[in-house]
Order: structure tokens, then sequence, then C-alpha cells
């Protein structure tokens, strides 16, 4: 891109790390020239995380070296990187939930007058940034971190850097918990920051937005740097060949289902969250045999309270949840268990797994209370270790031994077993919460197929994603989730991506013409409450890039 | 700014609580037992409750201090039975019967148990001990050999008399009826204990150090990006608490006659009382010298009611400070705990 | 000798050492032992630093345990004490809830062990069956009570969410204020200069096989035995342990899998609170024949704490290591007779073997140095 005399602000070459016996990075090379966006794209797991963390300081490399502006720098350690002027926006926020805007951002880099932090001059200071770019970070600086949206916090993480002096800034999927309008408008900030002189490296596996925003794109496969093409000379398809080496088919396969009776159904269901705020407000909803209802929207909408009501795990503030037409809204999550609802949850490493345990102790978490499982409070352990077998035959559990401690299982199979484990007990409906997430792509799509072949089998699904691909693939119906509410419900082949990102972000399309779900509620505007996302989350989540 | 409501939510909270208490105590004194309430809150007792509350505190501030950078000091009550312990000893070898002794007794006190501070800061953060049985080990550790060593020492697991540090009296305002007693005419060692708590709350929420300490605790990665050393902050804490344990322990010693270390050693589980007035007190220094004064408060009542001649058994009007914990811990469960307490934190894995 | 070699060698070394060190079994054992020999070696240092002979010490440690049939007896007099506390705590502590109250809920147990004997006493034939009776009740009181007494605070830290670490100590110290009171005052021996209660009837007592009358029954090392098994198979083998035992290793998916997390908090607490109990019974009937001044009863529910941990909470392993600190504690009887050594030792070494247990990393990297000659990372 530019072709005078300066040297590039970031040279890496021959950079590779391991950690243990894994080659997170084999030696890659990677040069961003100064006052320009470059996207470093590639699948969860293909190294863009390590390599900007040793940029960062974070880690150290194995081998290979780091010219910032021309210089050879090593960092150990991220104070050394921030002298140098290199900053980085952590994919999972690096702030302080309960410590204000102003004290998050100055961490680590206090001005101090007799002895105290100066919070008047660290005012003035952030200020400035906050208008330069046009911030409203500034209105916020007295505001606990834990009080703001997610957008927000991104910006005072943007801030943050800018604080201290960075004129590399390093994005690590920085796109990933926003809106569709949001993103937009981090683009265009992203697009100021390089007017300005500064130079950004911009980490996602979305190849429109690294076309949109970025003026050279480099792609990784398993640590490897595939190669690095100028974003005005490629298109979608030659970056998808390139992150995953081989031609991507996004088909979906057109659905004839017969849809019969509601099978779990909610009305009015009010929900508390963990810090007392109602995170779901009068949702009504219905799922009927063979049939998929998608929940859109972003983290920390109100999906994980809704989910966690349907399921038996929080109690509800008020409403109805009726499964087979009775009222269970008082059950515990044992009898909806044995009722037959199953659930595969948010969050395999925390609810869905022991990771201690071996594949036999897991196959027996929910089901400690059937038959032939156990007998009058005594276990039968061979009747466990024989039904945990045929989980890992069915599902292709790798490695397939069932003595294996679920720790040491890749995502992909231990979700696999999961989704077994909770269709083994032959439930009636399936809530299953962010099922790919953090999964390799083959375990994708094999859990996709599992899902519709349940849903072709007259199974009831509820499936809550935020990923608009997984939820359009796999849903009959979308209902989309903002600030509590259903903000409306849409036919999948009724609405482009577009107009769901619109939903998810709160505003309503224009001209009531679309389907509204049976027995759903429109509900009021939302009551200005403050949106809050939950961070908790999707903290573990996207655990598996290191 | 939240950090102010909920200060002044907690404060109201603390208040409302510890005048519900008092009510209580006074209701059931003067019905059931026909107590004249102002014999009993009399200047005396007061002041003496301050000097029963200023150990706990010390102890309670070096906890919380811990706890907020993410480590959980359960070892406060071994390390208060050092501090009493080497104050004895260090007074014992200074040899003489004057203040200028158990001062010095205090010095070498605090500084002995800084110095085991620093072995178990180690054990917890370079090793990565389990925090609650490390620390139980600590309590384990004081009750065993502090009584033995005080046996090789004095031939009894008790110590002889020890001097204390007298009282500091501002001639002239120590003559203000009720409060010259309080305030005047006071232990060095509770305006000792005043200046920490003070200054602790200073540093905790007023300076640098004191956000990091706050961020280690809740967020360690966040610190740690922003190229603060985690461990390190978290060094520096356990050791202070270590520090300050042992500096209550003194105290302790420094407001009592002489070392006991039959049964639970004199220092009879303020080290745990110490760890309840923090969650009290919301680990706020303040809040938590504020807690420490009640039980302290509740400690002195039980010679406070056995001089009005009231016939409650000694045995169980001992047992008050105990209780207290456990219906304070019970209607006040829903202390904030830092997100990061416990978990041992590593930059590069 | 090319560098090639000596590093295959060393990698040779290392993938032993792994082997050896992920051995999970065999590594806690190793640490445990490395836990005890570390801290009696400490103990003798000690002991030298304070002026006596560390050898004579280390002798008299183990007359005092094993020197005689009579010492033997009183070992595993002291033994059983251990174990059946040691499981308590290992019950509770598998179960992630940190019960320190075992010494509160013993002597709650042992007070209504005692109390119940004696009240029923009058109601009952005096001869043998009539014995096995008071037994019988007495034992039912003191897990009750125990229980009970364990399922407070196991309710405040379920519903309040008071820390249960806090609070059973707090109420250790009330049980023993409170239980010595009731024995000095209202349930005091008749005319006794003593702070104890009534003797137990005659009818009452283990029947002393093999070790005479020395407060010591093999009947009770059996019942102990036994007792033992049935919670191991508790643990392993049935619904209520996997409960348990998942929501000690990961309190979300236990709460996943259906379990009331509430309920399983004062479930596990009784339980273990009923076994302390069962100690109690076994110390009030088998050994001391009444129940005496609660603070000069041994810390067997503290003490049971280093046990448990020795035993990495495993109820089998709480064998082995309580006939280790049965044997320890055994032998300061005999140090206070026979040497000027303070045994107030004992308890030092006890935490200090705590303090270990609970680093294992520590050992671990001995472990590593030692193996591959000291170049770690």
């Amino acid at each position: 891109m530019t072709a005078n005399n300066t040297p590039p602000a970031v040279r890496l070459e021959g950079i590779t790390k391991q950690f243990g016996d894994v080659v997170a990075n084999d030696s890659v090379d990677f040069t961003l020239d100064a006052g320009s966006i470059h996207a470093l794209i590639g699948e969860n797991g293909s190294g863009k995380t390590t390599l900007m963390s040793i940029l960062y300081g974070l880690y150290d490399q194995s081998e290979g070296t780091i010219h910032v502006n021309g210089e050879e720098r090593s960092f150990d350690t991220p104070r050394d990187a921030m002298n140098a002027g290199v900053g980085m926006i952590h994919q999972h926020f690096q702030l302080v939930m309960p410590m204000t805007v102003l004290q998050n951002i100055i961490l680590g880099h206090e001005p101090v007058e007799n002895g105290l932090v100066d919070e008047a001059r660290a005012r003035e200071d952030i200020e400035a940034i906050s208008t330069r770019y046009g911030f409203d970070v500034g209105e916020h600086l007295d505001t606990p971190v834990s009080e703001l949206d997610l957008g927000t916090r991104q910006r005072v993480e943007i801030v943050k850097s800018l604080y201290r002096g960075a004129e590399i800034l390093i994005l690590d999927e920085p796109t990933a918990v926003l809106t569709p309008q949001e993103v937009e408008g981090l683009i265009e900030l992203m697009e100021d920051l390089r007017a300005d002189g500064r130079s950004l490296i911009f980490i996602s596996h979305k190849l429109d937005e690294a076309l949109a925003v970025a003026d050279d794109i480099t792609v990784l496969r398993d640590g490897n740097a595939v190669g690095t093409v100028s974003a005005s000379e490629t298109s979608e398809e030659e970056l998808a060949r390139m992150m995953v080496g081989r031609n991507v088919l996004f088909d979906s396969d057109a659905r004839e289902t017969t849809i019969g009776e509601p099978v779990l159904e909610a009305e009015g269901l009010r929900v508390i969250g963990d810090r007392g705020l109602e995170k779901v407000s009068e949702v009504s909803l219905s799922v009927r045999e063979g049939e998929i209802l998608g929940i859109a929207g972003v983290q920390g909408n109100g999906q994980t309270e809704l989910v966690e009501a349907l399921t038996g795990l929080r109690t509800l503030g008020s409403g109805v949840v009726r499964f087979d037409g009775d009222d269970i809204s008082a059950m515990s999550r044992r009898d909806r268990i044995e009722a037959g609802i199953a659930y595969v949850p948010e969050d395999r490493h925390v609810e869905g797994l022991v990771m201690e345990y071996d594949l036999v102790g897991n196959g027996l978490l929910g089901n400690q209370t059937i038959e032939p499982f156990a007998n009058g409070g005594f276990l039968d352990w061979e009747a466990v270790r024989e039904h945990t077998e045929e989980i890992i035959e069915e599902f292709d559990v790798q490695p397939p031994n069932p003595d294996t401690e679920a720790e040491s299982l890749s995502g992909g199979n231990q979700q696999k077993f999961i989704v077994g484990r909770e269709i083994g007990h032959d439930p009636d409906v399936l809530v299953a919460s962010h099922p790919t997430r953090g999964v390799d792509i083959g375990s994708i799509e094999f859990i996709h197929d599992r899902l519709t072949e349940l849903r072709d089998e007259g199974l009831a699904l509820v499936v809550v994603s935020s990923k608009l691909e997984e939820i359009q693939k796999l849903s009959d119906r979308i209902a989309v989730m903002y600030e509590g509410e259903f903000i409306d419900t849409v036919d999948p082949s009724d609405v482009t991506e577009e107009e769901l990102g619109l939903l998810m972000a709160g505003q309503r399309l224009s001209g009531e013409d679309e389907v509204s779900g049976d027995g759903m509620t429109e509900g009021e505007m939302s009551e200005g409450g403050v949106s809050e996302g939950r961070m908790s989350g999707d903290e573990s989540s996207s655990g598996v890039e290191t | 700014m939240s950090v102010v409501e909920y200060a002044s939510h907690r404060r109201v909270r603390l208040v409302s609580l510890a005048a519900v208490t008092a009510l209580a105590v006074g209701v059931v004194a003067t019905v059931a037992f026909d107590i004249p309430l102002d014999r009993i809150f009399t200047a005396g007792y007061v002041a003496r409750s301050m000097e029963m509350a200023a150990p706990i505190s010390l102890a309670a501030i070096g906890g919380l201090y811990a706890e907020k950078s993410g480590v959980f000091n359960i070892g406060l009550e071994g390390f208060m039975i050092f501090g009493a312990f080497f104050a004895a000893v260090g007074t014992y070898f200074a040899g003489g019967g004057g203040a200028v002794h158990a001062w010095a007794g205090i010095v070498f006190a605090t500084a002995l148990t800084t110095v085991l501070a620093v072995l178990f800061a180690v054990l917890l953060i370079r090793y990565k001990a389990d925090q609650i049985v490390a620390g139980l080990g600590v309590w384990f550790i004081g009750l065993g050999l502090a009584p033995f060593t005080a046996s090789i020492i004095w031939g009894s697991r008790n110590s002889p008399r020890m001097p204390g540090v007298g009282r500091l009296t501002v001639p002239g305002l120590s003559e203000i009826p009720y409060l010259g007693r309080i305030v005047f005419d006071q232990s060095p060692l509770v305006w000792l204990t005043a200046l920490v708590a003070v200054g602790s709350w200073v540093f905790l929420y007023r300076t640098n150090y004191g956000y990091w300490i706050q961020a280690a605790g809740e967020n360690p990665e966040a610190l740690d990006t922003a190229g603060i050393d985690v461990n390190r902050v978290r060094y520096a804490t356990v050791i202070f608490s270590g520090a300050m344990a042992g500096l209550g322990g003194a105290v302790l010693l420094a407001h009592s006659s002489s070392f006991i270390g039959t049964g639970q050693t004199m220092v009879d589980g303020r080290g745990w009382l110490g760890i309840v007035a923090y969650l009290f007190g919301n680990y706020n220094p303040l809040g938590a010298a504020a807690a420490a004064l009640l039980f302290g408060g509740v400690d002195m009542l039980q010679g406070q009611l056995q001089t009005l001649n009231i016939d409650l058994s000694a045995k169980l009007l001992g047992l008050l400070p105990y209780i207290v914990v456990i219906v304070v811990l019970t209607g006040w469960g829903k202390t904030r705990v830092p997100a990061s307490v416990g978990e041992p934190y590593e930059t590069e894995e | 000798m090319s560098a090639t070699d000596e590093s295959g060698a060393r990698s040779l070394l290392d993938r032993v050492s792994d082997r050896l060190l992920d051995a999970t079994v065999l590594e806690r054992f190793g640490i445990a032992l490395a836990s005890i020999l570390t801290a009696i070696l400490l103990g003798l240092l000690m002991v030298a630093a304070a002026g006596y002979n560390p050898i004579i010490f280390l002798n008299n440690l183990i007359v005092g345990a094993v020197g005689s049939e009579r010492v033997l007896a009183r070992t595993l007099r002291i033994s059983t004490f251990f174990i059946v506390t040691g499981v308590a705590v290992a019950v509770a502590f598998r179960a992630g809830v940190f019960n320190i109250g075992v010494q509160g809920q013993f002597v709650v147990g042992g007070l209504a062990c005692a109390m119940s004997i004696l009240w029923a006493a009058p109601y009952l034939p005096s001869g043998s069956l009539g014995g096995v009776g008071l037994m019988l009740i007495g034992t039912v009181a003191a897990a009750v009570s125990g229980g009970l007494y364990g399922a407070f605070p196991g309710v405040l830290k379920a519903y309040a969410d008071a820390n249960e670490i806090i609070t059973t100590i707090m109420l250790n110290f009330i049980a023993i204020g409170v239980v010595s009171w009731l024995i000095t005052n209202p349930f005091r021996e008749a005319g006794s200069t003593n702070v104890q209660t009534e003797p137990l009837p005659a009818n009452v007592g283990l029947p002393p096989i093999v070790f005479g009358e020395s407060g010591f029954s093999v009947v009770g090392l059996v019942l102990t035995l036994a007792l033992v098994a049935v919670v191991a198979v508790v643990m392993t083998r049935t619904r209520f342990g996997y409960d348990m035992m998942t929501s000690g290793y990961q309190a979300s998916a236990a709460v996943y899998s259906g379990v009331d997390a509430k309920r399983n908090v004062v479930a596990t607490m009784s339980f273990s609170g009923a076994v302390a109990g069962l100690a109690s019974a076994l110390f009030v009937i088998m050994y001391q024949g009444r129940f005496l001044e609660p603070a000069s009863i041994h810390t067997y529910g503290y003490d049971a704490i280093a046990v448990s941990l020795l035993a990495a909470n495993n109820p089998l392993a709480v064998v082995p290591a309580g006939l280790l600190f049965g044997g320890l504690n055994s032998s300061t009887s005999y140090i206070q007779i026979y040497s000027d050594v303070p045994v107030q030792l004992i308890d030092g070494i006890v935490g200090i073997v705590i303090l270990f247990v609970a680093v294992p990393e520590l050992f671990r990297m001995a472990a590593n140095r030692a193996t591959t000659g000291g170049e770690d990372e």
C-alpha cells in the first residue's frame, strides 16, 4: 500500500510459538504498513490471537524477530509493548467491572500528584481524546464499567489504548460482540484512526468485514500464514478458500416437515438475572413437534436467563411455562430432566461436563435418577459405561475411549458428547444454547445435521445462537431477543441478514408485515432499562483460541 | 458514582444493624434483668471496647487488603497468635517492665510475623498453595508452636506478667466529661489503629497502588495487560496482611497482662472475628474498623455486666461475640466477594 | 557422547518422571509421605534447637506409639477416633463444603450420647441386651445431634450465603462453651469435683477383646472399618454420593444435572456431622464411659482436617492416615511422661503437615528437580 520510505509499523519475521507439543504459530511472517489497516483472518484456533499476543508481549515467541517502526524489539511484558506504542484491544475486554471508566482507562498509567491519583488531570486527558474522535466515553467517566453495554465497553478499551499512547492498535475480533450497526460505527472509527496516522491490525474471522475495512489481508491457517493479499484485489471466495483450505459450500437444505402440537410453551415470562435486574421481560413462546425455534440476539440480551428459566435452572419472576400442556413453572430441574426436557448448555466447561471426570462419569451427568443407571439410589456403573460407549460410537467422539477425562477432549468432541448424552435421554424437547460455539467446522456440520434430523423425527427444538448463519440455517422460525424481549419473530426465508441485524440492534422493521409468532405478544418498547451485557458467558466461550 | 452509592447504602445497613443489635441488648438488659444502661455504657467501657477492637481491626484491615487483591488469607488467626507470642518474647527479652519494652516487643513481633508472612506468600503465590488449607495450617502451627516455645522459654504455656504501653493522656482535654476518657486518655495503640484504618482507606481508594490492588482481585488479566505485575501486588498485600495480623496480636498482648497459650490461646478467635469484620464492613477499611468496634463492644460487655453483679454465667456470656458473628454473617451474606479470589494468576501458559 | 544423546536421555527421564508424576494416586501418596517426613524433620530440628536430643525424641515418638501392647492399644483407640472424624471431614471436603466444625459436632454428639443413655437406662433391663439397646440409643442420639449441629451451618450457607468456614469455627467455640456449661451445671455428676457427667451404666461398653481394659476394643475398630466401607460405597456407588462429588468438583455442572445445590449442601453437612457424631459415640461408649469437660478433650475434629487432607479426602485412605495420626498422638502421652519436650510440638507438626499438603506444587517441583537433574523451567 505505502510506497514511500517509512518503515513498516510492524514487521514479524519467522515467528514460531509452541505450547508444549502444539505449534500455535509456525514461522509466520507479517508486515503492517504504517498508517494502514491490516486484517488478520482465520478460523478459530488458527493462531491469530497467539501471534498478536506475542507482538503485545503477553507471550514470548519460541523463534523469530519483531520489528516496530524499523527497530528490532523484544517485549517481555505488555508494558514494554505499550512503551513502544503498541496497544491491544482484547476479545475479552480487559476491564475491571466494579471500577469506573476513568479508573479503568488510567489503570497502570495513573497520573500521580503528591502520592494520590490526580483524577482531574486524567479527566482532562481523556476528554481531549474523546472529543478528538467523537467518543461518548467522556460522559461515562464515573460509571462503573459493569453498567455499560458491550459497545461502550469496547470504546472504553480503545480510549484506554489511546490514553496509553498507542500508535499501533491491535483489535482482536472486535466485532464479535457488536450488532451490525455498532460494527459500522466501529469501522468508521477505525478509518478515523487511520486517517490520524495510526496503524491498525484487525483480527477477524468474518470475511466481509475484513474486505470492508482493511487495506491488506493476511490469512492464517493452522498456525501458518497462508498468504497476504490486497483487499481491493481479492474476493470472499478466495479468502474462504485460503482460510479453510478447500471450497466451502454455504448450503441450506430445503425442509419439508410436518409440524405437530405445541410441546413447550411459555407465557409472559419475567426472569431476574444474577445481579437483581430483570433480564427477561414478558416473553412468550411456543415450540411445536418437528420444529426448530431459533432465538437470535446479541449476547447478554436475556437469552441465557430465558433458557435457564425454561430448563428449570432459574426460578421465574412471573409467567407460566407449560410442557405438553401441563404447567411446569414450579417444577425442579431434576423433574424437568425426567419429564423429557433436554438441554445442551451454553458453556460446556462450566455446566455440560465435569472436566475431571472421565466420559463414563460424564455420561451419568443428568441421568443419575434414571433407570437403568440408577436403581433405588444405587448406581449401575456398568449400564452407564455401556450407554457412554454408545454415545461415543454414535457421535464419533474422539478418542473413542470412555476412560478419557473430559478435559483432554477437544471442544468439538466435548460438544458432540454432550449433544449425544442429551439426546440419549430420549427427550421431547431439546434446548440447545450456542450448540457450536468454539467447535471445529467438521463438528459444526455434524451437530447441525443431527439437530435437523431430530427435528425431522418430530422433536421440538429451541436453538439459541448469536451466529446469524447458524440461526438462519437451522430455524423454522426466528425470535429476535433484545433487552429481554422478543422484539419480533420472523420467518428465516423472508428476512435478510441485514434485517436480522437491525432487529438485534433493537430497531423494529418498518411496516409491520412480518409474521408474528403464535402466542407471542409484541410487548411494549423496552422500559429504558440499561442494557448490560453479560461477560462471563462469552469469556469462556471462545476460550479455545489462545 | 456507584462507589459512593455502595458506600452510603452499606453504611445505612451497617449502622442500622449495629443499632438494632444495641437496641436488642438494651431491651433485654432493661426488661429482663433490670440493668441500668448508663452504668454499662460508661466512658471506661467504651474506651476498653476500643482497646479490644484495635487488634481485630488491624487483622481485618490486613485481611481485606489480601482479599481485595485476590488472595484469601484465612491464616489471620495464626498470624495473630504469632504476633501476640512474639510480642511477649520481645518484651521479655528486652528485659524490663516499662512501656518502652512493650513497644520493643510490638516492633519485634511485627517484624517477625512479616518474615513469616513472606514465607506464607511464597507458598500461596509462587507455589499456588490451596489458600484455605494453607491458612488453616498456619492457624494450627500457631496453636501448636506458640505454646511449645512458650513452654521452653517460661516453663509454662503462659508468660509472666508483661508491661503495657500505658495511655496517651492529653492534659486538659482529657478532663472533658465522657469524651475525654475515650479520646484524650486512650491507649496509643488505639490511636495507631485509627491511623492505620484511615491511612489504608486513603491508600486503597485514592492512590494508584490501591487501584492495582482492586484490579488484581477483580480482573488480574486487565492489570497484567496494563503492564502491572499481578503477583507482585499480591505479594505485597499478603505480606501486609500477615504483618497487620501480627501487629494486631502484639496490640492484643499490650492491652492484656500476659501471654496465654492454653486452649485457643489468648487470641481466641479474634482473627476469625477479623475476617467477619471486613466482610461486614464490605472490604472497606473504615467499615471493617467499625465492625471490629462492634465486636470489641460485645466482647467487653461480659466484664461490664459482671462488675454490675449481674448473674449470667461468664462462660455463656463469653460466647456472645461468636453468636454475633453468626448473626452478622447470616444477615450479611450478600457481600460481593472480589471476582478472582482464590485463583492463582499465571501470565503465560 | 554427543549433545543429542544427552538431550535424548534427558527427554527420556522427563517422560519417565512425567509418567510418575501423572500417576495421581501414586503422586498423592508421595506428597502425603513427603509432607509428613518434612514436617517431622522440621519438628526434630525444633527439638534440637530447643536444646533436646532429637534422636531420643524420635525414639520416644516411636516407642510411645507402638512400643508395647498397652501403648499399641492406646494408639489404636486414638486412631479409631481420628479415622471416623477424618471420614466426617472427607465427606464434606469431597463435596466442596468446608466443614471445619467436626469438633463441635463431636462435642454435641458426645453429650447427646451420654445423656440419652443416662436418661434411658432406668427404662431398659440391666443385662447385656439392655446394654446393647442403650448403646444403640446413644449412637442414634449422637448421630442425629451431630447431624443437626452440622445441618445448621449447612442451612446458613445454603439459604443465607454465610461462609461455612467461619460459621463452623464459631459453632465449635459455642458448642464447647455451652456443653461445658451444661456439664458444669445441670448435668454434672452429683457430688463430684470434676466437670463430668454421671458414669454410664455398667452394661454399656464394648467387650474388651485382645487388649483388655485399655479403653480400646477390637469391636470398635471393626465398627470403624465397617463405617469407612459404608461411606466409601455411599460416595462412589450411590446417587447421593455422585451428587456430592459432582458438586465438589464442579458445582455448576451438578446444578445443571438436576442437583438442588442448596439441599445438597445441607445434606452433605448433615451427613458429615452425623459421622462426627458417630465418632463421639465411639469415644463415649468405648473409651470414656461418660462425657467430660469438652475443652479438655483432644481436638480430634481439627486434626481430622489434617487426616482427611493427607488422605486426599478419600474415605479409604483415611484409614492409614488416621493410624499415623493415632500413633503421633498416642506418643504425646509417653513424651509427656518420659521427656521434657513440650508436647504442643506435636500440634505444631500437625499444622506443618497441613501446610505442606496444601502445596503439592512444592513437592512436584522438588521431584522434578530430583529426577531431571535440576534444570527445569
